[in-house]
């Protein structure tokens, strides 16, 4: 009666066991297929799931669409300023890293105001400043816009220069009393006191503001403008207030920048470099996946299975999580990552293979071989994960682009190596009881040999 | 296979690459700095059919131009490249640029003005740059010793972080050695990181292997580099093939990769190999030694009182 029972218990847990594999074989395939082809969620293809997984020979328009590019893929331009704040700005007691917020504002809008929506303006380190502009080839073009900014000019009536635009504070478009549209602008406390007295010298006469030598206006005055808060008002259409604002606003960027990195990269460039590189990751894990299953058999196997669901969960984070831009550093830390991805498995099997060896049954032997393997694995990504994050604080643009995808790819292999490695192994082991199975026949020869010379001593 | 001491053959083999490094860098062969330490433009056009050097040479030195580097890459030659080490300000770089492609395309009428790729990097981003890197190597050694004296002990710990350097110093001194197929850019700086942070994980499985051995009574009458050669014997299925699978995808990413792909493999690829080389032929024993020596010198003290 009792046996039976055993049996019967058995043999239950066999069974689902293969249900378990059975049902992730499925659900394993199914993602592949969907990562790969897309998927339409409706019958009308109104709401559809896009590819997330990049096939071979790809270029920039068969990339998956849900996966940002970053500039060194798509081509484009980018630069990065270093900022300095002049002397005068620096005894008036501005802070730095407000100026520094306001300069990459300025930038952004004028970029923008220009038609590159798709440009970022992002802070580099303490003092820099990063401008990326994808699908432009052209970087004059855009240089032009940011950096060599205007030189804006206030001229008195006998046509001297008065004032300077680094006395600017803001520029913008506003409406006057009739709503008619006017620029206000804000200047300096010194710059408020200088206008202020030539304004007073002024009344009834004209002054002039220039732009790079051009004149942009000519208003007259009225009375003396004291407090450095100044309405200009003219016959100016909206669209003309709003770009006088802007470029009274260029003519002043708040910080002094130096160029320090320009790059171009070509689409055509781009291009290459993508498709060379994701056909490079496809062969690397092709042999790793060989390597495994030369080395490990059934584990080798289950290891590649478990590989195949990294990938395919990985693209998919990197595809749903905002703000990821993949760059080609990037796409080497992924495919580092997947290296290092089957080096927890390596380092889980050999233990396992040891237990074995020693004549423990397989179940037992993956257990304890788990267990043990446990510290290195952790240790060994744990160091890993300390490099990366160094790398995020100190890398600049290209080099964090490889800490990110690093970090993610050690992140997620350990988490996979662990749980759905053992998750496999555990009912794999339940199903097919021959150690045989699990290692290569000759290393099995050569170990118990080495433990036999070992035995020996 | 049953693995020994051989740590005075390693430590000779490693300082005679670190010394012809050294000594080809006072002669005046160092590392071959890129343009991101070394600053100036490169430019890069593609010019769609083979073309002479000089002719680019001339445009060049009519542009006012004595301090460049010109050079042919692609697989049928037809990409040019161009480096000039001395330009100041972004406009000259424009003039530069416009200049040139009118004077070549009166010649090569093929080539691609549009698809070009420039880099320019000012004077100062190298210096940061050589800080940075020296800076990051020296935190991320830090913390590992730490985290390595805080799992196993001080000394594994030291152990582990002279195996480290000793990985970088054998990558610095490659990139002098291959000076002629390698520039060094940026992104060595992140194939220095990553070797740290990758090359310590064999080190991590023989100390691993070295402590539970260790703990073994059978074990306890053996000499420490005895124990030190039974774990590294023991470990040597995991090492090799856990740095096999990385080597394979670092491997086929340099021989299929662009350029600036495979100025960052190569450095790395070196990285594994000699961080599976310290793991497994210094580290250990240099823990070893570490461990005896304070042990002889307790014995010592011991002795005199």
């Amino acid at each position: 009666m009792k046996v039976t029972n055993r049996r019967r218990i058995k043999l239950n847990k066999r069974t689902s066991s293969m249900i378990a594999l059975a049902v992730l074989l499925v659900v394993t395939v199914f993602a592949g297929y969907v990562g790969l082809n897309g998927m339409n969620l409706d019958s009308r293809g109104l709401y559809k799931m896009l590819p997330w997984i990049p096939q071979t020979n790809v270029t920039k328009d068969t990339w998956p669409a849900s996966i940002a590019l970053g500039l060194d893929l798509q081509g484009g331009v980018f630069v990065e300023y270093e900022a300095t704040m002049s002397d005068e700005l620096k005894e008036e007691g501005y802070n730095f890293d407000q100026l520094l917020d306001n300069t990459m504002e300025i930038i952004g809008r004028r970029l923008s105001d220009k038609g590159f929506t798709e440009a970022t303006v992002s802070q580099l380190g303490v003092t820099g400043i990063r401008v990326e502009i994808p699908d432009v080839t052209d970087p004059a073009a855009v240089l032009d816009l940011i950096g060599s900014p205007a030189k804006l000019e206030f001229l008195d009536y006998n046509g001297n220069v008065f004032l300077e635009g680094r006395y600017l504070k803001t520029a913008t478009r506003t409406v006057d009393e009739n709503s008619k549209p006017a620029i206000s602008f804000q200047l300096t406390s010194e710059g408020a006191q200088i206008f202020g007295d030539m304004t007073a010298k002024s009344i009834g006469k004209t002054i002039t503001i220039q732009l790079d030598g051009q004149e942009l206006m000519s208003p007259s005055v009225h009375e003396a403008i004291y407090g450095g808060s100044i309405l200009v008002t003219g016959s100016f259409t909206e669209e003309q207030a709003d770009n006088y604002a802007l470029q009274l606003q260029s003519g002043s960027l708040p910080l002094d920048l130096r160029q320090d990195r320009l790059d171009t990269v070509s689409a055509t460039l781009g291009d290459d470099a993508l498709g060379s590189s994701v056909n490079a990751a496809i062969i690397g894990i092709l042999l790793v996946m060989l390597i495994m299953v030369w080395r490990y058999r059934l584990s080798g196997l289950l290891a590649d299975w478990a590989l195949c669901l990294y990938i395919i969960l990985l693209f998919l984070f990197i595809a749903v999580v905002p703000g990821i831009q993949l760059t080609l550093p990037g796409i080497a830390g992924i495919i580092l990552g997947i290296g290092m991805a089957v080096d927890a498995n390596v380092v889980i099997f050999e233990r396992v293979k040891e237990e074995a060896l020693a004549g423990r049954p397989i179940l037992h032997a993956v257990r304890i071989g788990f267990k043990n393997a446990m510290s290195a694995v952790v240790d060994a990504n744990i160091t890993t994960i300390i490099a990366a994050i160094v790398l995020l604080f100190f890398g600049t643009g290209s080099v964090q682009g490889f800490a990110t995808t690093l970090l993610l790819s050690v992140v997620a292999s350990m988490i996979t190596a662990i749980i759905i490695t053992r998750f496999l192994l555990t009912h794999m082991a339940r199903i097919l009881k021959n150690p045989k199975l699990y290692m290569t026949p000759k290393k099995m020869s050569a170990r118990t040999a080495a433990t036999d010379v070992k035995e020996a001593k | 296979m049953i693995i020994k001491n051989r740590l005075k053959l390693c430590a000779i083999i490693s300082s005679v690459i670190m010394l012809t490094a050294l000594v080809m860098t006072i002669f005046g062969y160092g590392i071959n700095f890129g343009i991101d330490f070394a600053g100036g433009l490169s430019i890069e056009y593609n010019m769609n059919s083979a073309f002479q050097q000089s002719d680019v040479e001339t445009a060049l030195s009519n542009q006012g131009l004595s301090d460049f580097k010109v050079s042919t890459s692609g697989a049928d030659g037809t990409i040019l490249n161009i480096r000039i080490p001395k330009l100041d300000s972004n406009e000259e770089i424009q003039v530069l640029q416009a200049g040139l492609e009118a004077e070549l395309l009166q010649s090569y009428p093929n080539m691609d003005v549009d698809t070009s790729t420039a880099s320019y990097v000012g004077p100062t981003a190298g210096a940061t740059l050589v800080k940075n890197a020296i800076l990051s190597v020296l935190i991320a050694s830090v913390l590992m010793l730490i985290y390595i004296a805080f799992r196993f002990d001080l000394y594994s710990g030291m152990a582990a972080v002279i195996g480290l350097l000793h990985d970088v110093l054998i990558m610095l001194s490659f990139m002098v050695l291959l000076r002629n197929v390698i520039q060094m850019n940026s992104s060595f700086i992140a194939a220095m990181l990553t070797i740290v942070g990758y090359s310590i994980n064999n080190t991590i499985v023989i100390f691993d292997r070295i402590r539970e051995n260790n703990a073994k009574p059978s074990y306890h009458s053996l000499p420490r580099d005895e124990i030190v050669n039974i774990s590294i014997s023991e470990s040597l299925g995991r090492t090799v093939n856990t740095t096999l699978t990385t080597l394979v995808t670092i491997v086929s990413l340099y021989v299929l990769g662009v350029a600036s792909i495979r100025e960052f493999s190569l450095p790395i690829i070196v990285g594994i190999v000699s961080g599976l080389y310290s793991a497994n032929m210094i580290n250990g024993y240099v823990w070893a030694m570490l461990v005896e020596h304070k042990t002889a010198h307790k014995k010592s003290k011991k002795a005199k009182k």
